[in-house]
């Protein structure tokens, strides 16, 4: 059996839920502090009014209402608007300023019945309690309140009523809450994570479990976006089943068209490997440029050079990108690897392309990019970034640096190679006491290709590439022997 | 004029409300004879009110007057501590004055 979800309006976050959150029931949303559990929460509820017209409760056990109005306002949220119409409700449960003495026997009835209350009247479908873990210790008899919030949350069901309780956790890989609340909230838990990587802060959303339902196993990476609140990056949600298009376009070189059978796949993805100086901004330029027949719309990000620098080297090449990027078919974006995140980055790109909706896009380069994060993070992230570029069927070149002059591969290489579709290899080599260009197709899916290593030339008119380099073996090692 | 407004929240559904009741009602006869005004708020009717005054707990006593307010959550089952709780803690004080 799976029990039936309520789509969230979190986009990427219904992808890996597989449709949303239980509905009707209640889940738990671990996290520590810090690891945004009040704005996931809110976001719910703010969905739920903007896309779906469904109202919302939302129950603060913890920060002050008005603060909770004032720290939503940056995403967009009019809540001061939303309670006027009926749409917002808060139930003010935080901790005021005089002093509360305990004194036999209590019950928590009153919450109940203003909870109730406010959802009958509101007709609300979405309720959140935020923080459980705060009313513990608003009241020191923990055996009470553990019995009372579990009639809270049969109240909830049997109101029909979609709810996320949040708890806090101490440590980011232990328990799953404190005060145990696990106990009689375990059917649906979910765990936000804000770890510390590399001197650089992670955050990530786990489906711990749904009972009785489907949803995507481990981490999934997410930032926080102004206007848009939490943005998921659904790596482990990637499907396969993106269609390969069988039409050619041109990689800007005419040779290198020749090479490949005759231009690279529309929408595929093209890995440009070598060292400093081998080509490979050359190479993204031409393939820009190469837009130009067709009129198709090229973006280029750069991570290693200023717009300035970029057009200033094209022109060099022959090439006159700030004419086409005056003419509207280019659009070149240069930023630092580090002004953001990884996941800020993809996020990013992803706005630029809805935004300018390019047909060839060219990354240069995507190794800039590791510079800071993790191994998983970065993998994480080129997985994304392929799944989303392929999904919108843009034909994308990225280019990766080498550490060594001549052979070798990068960590880069390794993580992304094989989910590329097409790759390249520019590469030094030395030969008779003299070092020199080559290029060679290391593969090409779907289609056949010129297997040799081949001389290139870079002059005042771009890219040539030459004859094979013929006689001599073990070129890529660097170990190069004369047959 | 009373020196001391006290209001009540209950559930009538509850037994320890009604205990409080009881025990509240004991001690304000025995030391604040006249001298207050008490107000008992049933939140199956007046949700309203216990929304106003952000109530979690049943059952729970607030002194309004005299300022500053003053929570008291339980069913007051402790004399001693109701006393203090409402800011009297010199009793054997205060009774002598009222046999005086």
């Amino acid at each position: 059996m799976n029990i039936p979800k309520l789509e969230t309006g979190i986009a990427a976050f219904d992808l890996i839920s597989e449709g949303g959150l239980p509905i009707g029931r209640t889940t738990l949303l671990a996290g520590s502090s810090g690891s945004a559990k009040t704005l996931f929460a809110a976001q719910f509820l703010a969905m739920g009014i903007l896309k779906f017209n469904q109202n919302g409760v939302f129950v603060t056990f913890e920060e002050q209402v008005e603060d909770i109005r004032n720290d939503l306002k940056s995403f967009g949220w009019d809540i001061d608007q939303w309670e006027s119409e009926g749409k917002w409700t808060f139930v003010d449960g935080s901790a005021k300023e005089e002093d509360v003495i305990t004194i036999g026997e209590f019950d928590l009835s009153a919450f109940r019945v203003r909870l109730e209350r406010s959802i009958i009247k509101n007709k609300a479908q979405r309720v959140v309690i935020d923080s459980i873990g705060s009313i513990f210790t608003h009241f020191p008899e923990h055996n009470i309140i553990r019995q009372e919030m579990s009639k809270v949350s049969m109240t909830l069901r049997r109101m029909k009523t979609t709810a996320i309780i949040t708890t806090e956790r101490t440590e980011e890989y232990g328990a799953i809450s404190r005060y145990g609340v696990e106990e009689f909230l375990t059917d649906n838990v979910m765990i936000l994570r804000n770890v510390l990587v590399n001197e650089r802060r992670r955050r990530t959303i786990e489906i711990l479990k749904f009972r009785g339902s489907n949803h995507v196993k481990g981490e999934n990476p997410f930032t926080i976006v102004p206007m848009k609140a939490v943005v998921i990056v659904p790596v482990s949600a990637m499907n396969l089943n993106q269609h390969s298009s069988s039409q050619r376009i041109t990689s800007g070189v005419q040779e290198l068209d020749q090479m490949c059978g005759g231009g690279f796949f529309k929408g595929s993805i093209v890995l440009v490997s070598g060292a400093t100086g081998a080509g490979k901004t050359l190479l993204a330029a031409n393939f820009m440029n190469g837009g130009k027949d067709k009129n198709e719309r090229c973006l280029l990000l750069a991570f290693e050079e200023s717009r300035e620098q970029i057009f200033r080297n094209a022109k060099g090449w022959g090439q006159d990108l700030e004419q086409l990027e005056a003419d509207g078919f280019l659009k070149v974006v240069s930023n630092y690897p580090e002004v953001r995140s990884l996941e800020d980055h993809l996020i990013n790109i992803q706005d630029l392309v809805q935004e300018f909706k390019p047909d060839r896009i060219a990354i240069d380069s995507i190794s800039a990019l590791t510079r800071n994060p993790s191994e998983r993070g970065f993998q994480e992230f080129v997985v994304a970034l392929t799944n989303f570029l392929k999904h919108e069927g843009i034909t994308s070149m990225f280019s990766a640096t080498t550490h060594m002059l001549t052979g070798g591969a990068s960590i880069t290489e390794g993580d992304i190679a094989t989910i590329t579709d097409t790759i390249i290899l520019l590469r030094y080599v030395e030969l008779t006491g003299e070092m020199q260009r080559s290029i060679t197709m290391l593969k090409m899916r779907g289609s056949r290709h010129d297997a040799y290593i081949r001389r290139i030339l870079i002059d005042e008119e771009g890219m040539r590439i030459g004859a094979p380099i013929t006689g001599i073996s073990g070129l890529l090692s660097n170990n190069p022997i004369v047959a | 004029m009373t020196n001391y407004w006290i209001q009540l929240f209950i559930n009538r559904n509850s037994t320890t409300s009604v205990g409080a009741e009881e025990n509240l009602n004991a001690i304000l006869k025995k030391y604040f004879p006249g001298d207050y005004q008490l107000e008992i708020i049933d939140i199956q009717e007046h949700p309203d009110k216990a929304e106003e005054a952000c109530i979690l707990a049943i059952p729970t006593l607030i002194r309004k007057w005299p300022q500053p307010e003053v929570r008291l959550i339980g069913a007051l089952t402790v004399q001693t501590r109701v006393l203090a709780g409402l800011g009297i803690a010199n009793v054997d004080h205060l009774l002598k004055q009222k046999e005086n």
